[in-house]
């Protein structure tokens, strides 16, 4: 059963179950326990499953580290403490990893001191392996196992298949997962589920434990957690929720009164004013900035607009693009305090002591309220000190989101996460990786992986789909032996591996997170920066675009290169391109329409103004700007148009010489908006029988043709059962199916990044990927890998199941669709009509393309003759 | 309607003519006063090679390019067009380098369904033919290292990699190569979709030709955005006339005018 645990042990219960040397310690360096500890310690040390769910710098690591150091502790000191791995920590980060070593062998080297000078070493091993570990360090650790393993879920997996490790793993007493939250609603977190379930498997006594940051619901991260120990039953585990301890501060700030009658220059002056004042009036501070790019940028005005507070010393930049060296620096130096000011993309969001922080600034929406509320946690980083957090915002929509979202982390509602399910290319990967420790029944594996929660829901004909291709039944008979990564013998039910290289295959090519494939720009000799693979599908030859701030004219392509030339001053023609963009939480969303509609009350029930902006400043948590341009921002769209909201829809047509474009102004987050544009641009495209083009963001999408759309017919035409077909046969030969497709063939092994001592760059994979799905269309459209990667489309990049819930709110009324015609986009539509994100639904095939392109040339063509 | 429609069809069935007695047929040349059949880059083998950097894609290149010609073939023989001669014009198998039993089966059953449909086949030597040797001596064929010349209309066809330095090539009116595998993008708005073409320029004078690949597994080389590499075709391209490849040929102007 899994349950809250509502009773809180006292310190002495607590004190009197730890091993006294711990104890004595605990007593002499905190005085007391943190909440957390209070309500998991013993139950861990009863070796319950238990997940934690509570704030960086409340203890909690320690919370699931003392029952394991108390009973280490006791086996040591009688004498009883084997030479084997008693607990795995397994966490997202690698940087952790080492934090955590330092975290740990502190504490133990303090208990040692508790013990006494002369008395011999406590014997306790702690070791941390990740890809990273040196051959010595591994063929050390053969010899004398750590005693607490410190791992990430690619590291575990790889030693779950290690010939003699793996001896070390059998009866493992404890697992602790950290950073839960950050790993449940991924794919790495569904292979570190099955990970768990074949340690499991090993050490049938292991309890689980999962450390979470503040994330909603609990519940399920805790099924995520423990999974299943048979078909029905559940493992139980105790949920200890100690979120919102910390003591809020935050505020959403405007630099300028309103964001209309003001030039780009000016914006910028006020933004970077506002965060020097704020920056100067703290000790330390961490901005957010959400993009690589975005960091550097800040970074570089600080420096240039204010050259005496801003220098190398104590200003610096962090993201994933940086090198591990500077990172560290950077890290390091924050911890010592020696930096005024550090700006980071996401990086800095997770894990790692960052030492001592007064405040932290999100440049730009966070777009969810637990991450909100992660990144905000990062300050104030011990106990009972004040969370201080300022989100800057720089355009209207901007500023109504962020303001609901500062209203929801205050008052504690956290959005919901989800976690993928029924993964079949993760699932391959396992079973080749399970095949290749031994051979196995195919009813002990079916049971083996549904005990995983991820797969708990698995049905029979995919799992057996996935066996089929991994034993190579694609190809014929006689080229078995090149496809084939396991037998399968029908007859007796036997599965086992497949040729000499499988072990090594699988060891070099285990793990869920995609290469990312980046087109190298170059201005002759000299490499400039790189593009993501999905803009230059966009650009054509004498394109302009931005890249770093300057210009440049796109000449030609060659593999993953590109060439350019400095384009001087002229205007690009391309919009730069935003794939790095977090998506808006679809329950986040819900409540800025929840808003739309009482600010529409409002102005229904002709409020004035006054009375607006006081209701604003009860139910906001803003500014006196943020205020005034909140009521001026809704109080336009109420004259000139309509108010869109949680219960009305509106479609605002709008059109442009002979161009259409349909506004939807359904603000439910890019996921949901994602399979809901596609869905009505493929309708509208099918009733049309052209092309339409489509650019979506959180707050809606817009959808553009020639001539007229037939938007009545297409809101019939699209219905709730078969959302899921229609956007099946939408995304079919969409670039996103075949990116995400070349993802899930290299989870699955169908393209083995490294083969062979090569490895494969992300280009060459995307390339080989491009063959390899035509070729598995001409198989079947539903081959297993292919299927999985139009679930991964619709399911984890898009939200599927949100945009039903909407299709089903039109059907049954609950949302009405209202639709208007306007001279000029609404104020609300001017930023879904800048989105730079546009996409085409293709609706002809190639075939019926080409001719209509060729009537036209041939048009060409004869008119040029007639003027000769 | 029936009879606007019907004009359409014969409009784009006359476009298969690249240059009098130059014809299209499938994604090879046909050669009307010489009865030759010219294809280029079969790159039979294409999905070992995959296979070999890890790559498991299922192989389907050797039956679609029998598919391909077999159409072809049938065109041709409707039309009342004799085959005497097929000239593969190089990269008839992708690798060479240790073949494998499939990879032999795979070119000797190419061979002998050439063979079927003409009198004679012609090897043209390509870069990737480093060891043509030992099949066409096992299938008694001729190896041409530089390329045929057809006297009676003055043609030479020679794969592309490099520009023959002979007094047959010389005396050529028109040349044919292979090599590039040209392919271009036809765009409206973001939408664009990439196809096989046929290119039709000068080279020093002489009528240049370019045969798009008969490679299944891959389209091409696109000449609107990527960089050339046969030495025939390192020159100003914007005057080449395109013929795109789909399920018939379509005459597409100029590259000029597609960019």
């Amino acid at each position: 059963m899994i349950e809250r645990q509502t009773e809180k042990y006292s310190d002495e219960e607590i004190h009197r179950n730890l091993n006294p040397l711990l104890s004595a310690w605990f007593r002499q360096k905190f005085g007391s326990f943190t909440e957390p500890q209070r309500y998991s310690i013993l139950n861990i040390h009863a070796r319950l499953n238990t997940l934690v769910s509570a704030e960086t710098g409340t203890g909690k690591t320690l919370s699931a580290f003392t029952a394991v150091i108390s009973e280490l502790l006791n086996l040591s000191q009688g004498n009883q403490l084997e030479d084997k791995v008693y607990c795995v920590y397994v966490s997202p980060l690698r940087a952790l990893n080492n934090d955590i070593q330092r975290n740990l062998l502190e504490p133990l080297e303090e208990i040692a001191a508790v013990q006494g000078k002369k008395e011999r070493k406590l014997g306790i091993r702690v070791a941390v392996r990740t890809g990273d570990t040196t051959t010595s360090e591994r063929a050390k650790m053969l010899r004398k196992p750590p005693h607490i393993l410190i791992t990430t879920p690619e590291t575990i997996a790889i030693l779950l298949n290690a010939p003699k490790f793996r001896e070390n793993l059998r009866g493992v007493k404890w697992c602790i997962v950290d950073e839960i939250h950050a790993l449940a609603s991924n794919k790495r977190g569904v292979h570190l589920a099955l990970s768990l379930e074949r340690l499991q498997r090993l050490a049938p006594e292991m309890t689980r434990i999962g450390l979470s940051a503040t994330v909603a619901p609990l519940e399920l991260v805790a099924e995520y957690l423990v999974g299943y120990e048979s078909e029905r039953v559940q493992r139980p585990c105790k949920i200890v929720d100690v979120s919102f301890l910390k003591k809020m501060d935050l505020k959403v700030l405007s630099p300028l009164p309103n964001f209309i009658d003001v030039t780009p220059e000016q914006v910028h002056r006020a933004l970077y004013d506002t965060l020097d004042k704020l920056i100067q009036g703290h000790q330390t501070t961490l901005v957010f900035t959400n993009t690589r790019s975005a960091t550097e940028r800040v970074v570089h005005h600080l420096k240039e607009k204010f050259p005496k507070k801003y220098l190398s010393g104590n200003i610096g930049a962090h993201h994933s693009s940086l090198s591990r060296e500077h990172r560290l620096n950077i890290e390091n130096r924050l911890k010592q305090g020696k930096l005024k000011c550090v700006v980071c993309s996401t990086s800095l969001e997770l894990g790692i002591d960052i030492g001592f922080i007064d405040l932290v600034i999100l440049l730009g929406s966070p777009k969810s309220v637990a991450r909100a509320i992660q990144r905000m946690g990062r300050s104030g980083h011990k106990l009972h000190d004040q969370v201080k957090g300022r989100i800057i915002v720089l355009d209207r929509d901007d500023l109504v989101e962020c303001a609901v979202l500062l209203k929801n982390a205050l008052e504690k509602k956290i959005d919901k996460i989800q976690v993928p399910l029924n993964c079949l290319d993760v699932l391959a990967q396992h079973i080749f990786g399970i095949a290749i420790e031994d051979k196995i029944q195919v009813e002990d594996l079916f049971r083996l992986v549904t005990r995983a929660f991820p797969y708990h829901s698995l049905k029979r004909t995919d799992f057996f789909e996935v066996i089929d291709y991994l034993a190579g039944e694609y190809t014929s008979l006689e080229l078995r032996y090149v496809y084939a990564k396991i037998w399968f013998d029908r007859e007796t039910g036997w599965i086992g591996k497949r040729g000499k290289m499988a072990r090594i295959i699988y060891m070099t090519n285990v793990g869920t997170i995609p290469d990312e494939a980046k087109i190298k720009v170059k201005l002759g000799e000299q490499t400039i920066g790189t593009i993501d693979e999905m803009f230059l599908e966009r650009l054509k030859k004498n394109d302009v675009f931005v890249l770093g701030g300057e210009s440049y004219v796109f000449n030609f392509s060659r593999g993953m290169t590109i060439q350019v030339r400095s384009a001087e001053k002229r205007p690009p023609t391309v919009p730069s391109w935003a794939s790095e963009m977090l998506p808006l939480s679809f329950d986040l969303a819900l409540e800025i329409q929840r808003f739309r509609r009482l600010m529409e009350e409002k102005f229904v029930y002709r409020k004035p103004k006054t009375e607006v902006i006081e209701w604003l400043h009860e139910y906001l948590y803003v500014d006196e700007n943020s205020a005034n341009a909140i009521y001026e921002y809704f109080h336009e769209q109420f004259l000139f148009a309509e108010i869109p909201h949680d219960k009305k829809l509106v479609i605002e047509a709008y059109c442009e010489g002979e161009l259409t474009h349909l506004i939807f102004h359904s603000l439910f987050g890019r996921r949901t908006n994602d399979a809901l544009s596609k869905a009505y641009a493929y309708a509208l495209s099918r009733l049309t029988h052209k092309d339409v083009e489509l650019s979506m963001g959180d707050n809606g999408f817009v959808i553009t043709s020639e001539g007229k759309l037939p938007i009545d017919t297409a809101l019939r035409i699209v219905k709730s059962p078969d959302l899921r077909m229609l956007l099946e046969m939408a995304l079919d030969r969409t670039e996103v199916l075949s990116r995400r497709f070349r993802h899930c063939a290299t989870r699955a092994l169908m393209i083995l990044r490294s083969y062979r001592g090569k490895t494969k760059s992300a280009g060459r994979q995307q390339m080989s990927s491009r063959l390899l799905i035509s070729a598995v269309r001409r198989i079947s459209r539903d081959f297993c890998i292919l299927r999985e990667a139009r679930r991964e489309v619709l399911e984890d990049l898009m939200d599927i199941d949100s945009a039903a819930k909407v299709v089903q709110w039109l059907e049954s009324g609950q949302v009405k669709v209202r639709k208007i015609a306007t001279p000029l986009p609404s104020p609300f539509a001017f930023n879904l009509l800048l989105q730079g994100y546009g996409d085409v639904m293709k609706m002809e095939d190639r075939l019926a393309f080409i001719r209509r392109i060729h009537e036209r040339v041939m048009q060409r063509i004869a008119e040029k003759q007639k003027v000769v | 309607m029936a009879k606007k429609a019907a004009k359409k069809e014969s409009g784009r069935m006359s476009q298969k003519e690249v240059l009098p007695g130059c014809e299209i047929y499938g994604l090879g040349l046909y050669l009307v006063r010489e009865k030759a059949f010219v294809v280029s880059d079969l790159h039979l083998g294409y999905e070992e090679m995959l296979n070999r950097e890890g790559v498991l894609i299922p192989r389907f290149n050797f039956h679609d390019i029998v598919g391909r010609l077999g159409l072809a073939f049938l065109a041709l023989a409707a039309e009342g067009k004799g085959i005497e001669r097929i000239v593969v014009n190089g990269d008839l198998k992708h690798e060479f380098g240790g073949i494998s039993e499939q990879e032999w089966k795979e070119v000797l059953g190419m061979l002998d369904f050439l063979q079927q449909h003409c009198r004679e086949i012609v090897l043209v030597k390509g870069n990737h033919d480093t060891i043509l040797g030992p099949i066409a001596r096992f299938k008694g064929l001729k190896v041409l290292e530089e390329g045929l010349f057809l006297p009676a209309t003055s043609t030479y066809v020679t794969h592309g990699a490099f520009v023959p330095d002979n007094e047959e090539f010389r005396k050529a009116k028109v040349i044919v190569i292979g090599n590039e595998h040209p392919a271009i993008s036809i765009r409206e708005g973001v939408k664009a979709e990439l196809f096989k073409c046929f290119l039709h320029g000068k080279f020093k004078g002489k009528e240049l030709i370019v045969i798009p690949s008969h490679n299944a597994v891959t389209i091409g080389t696109n000449i609107l955005k990527e960089k050339v590499i046969s030495p025939f075709l390192k020159q100003p391209l914007g005057d080449f006339k395109v013929w795109v490849i789909e399920d018939q040929p379509y005459y597409f102007g100029k590259i000029r005018d597609l960019q």
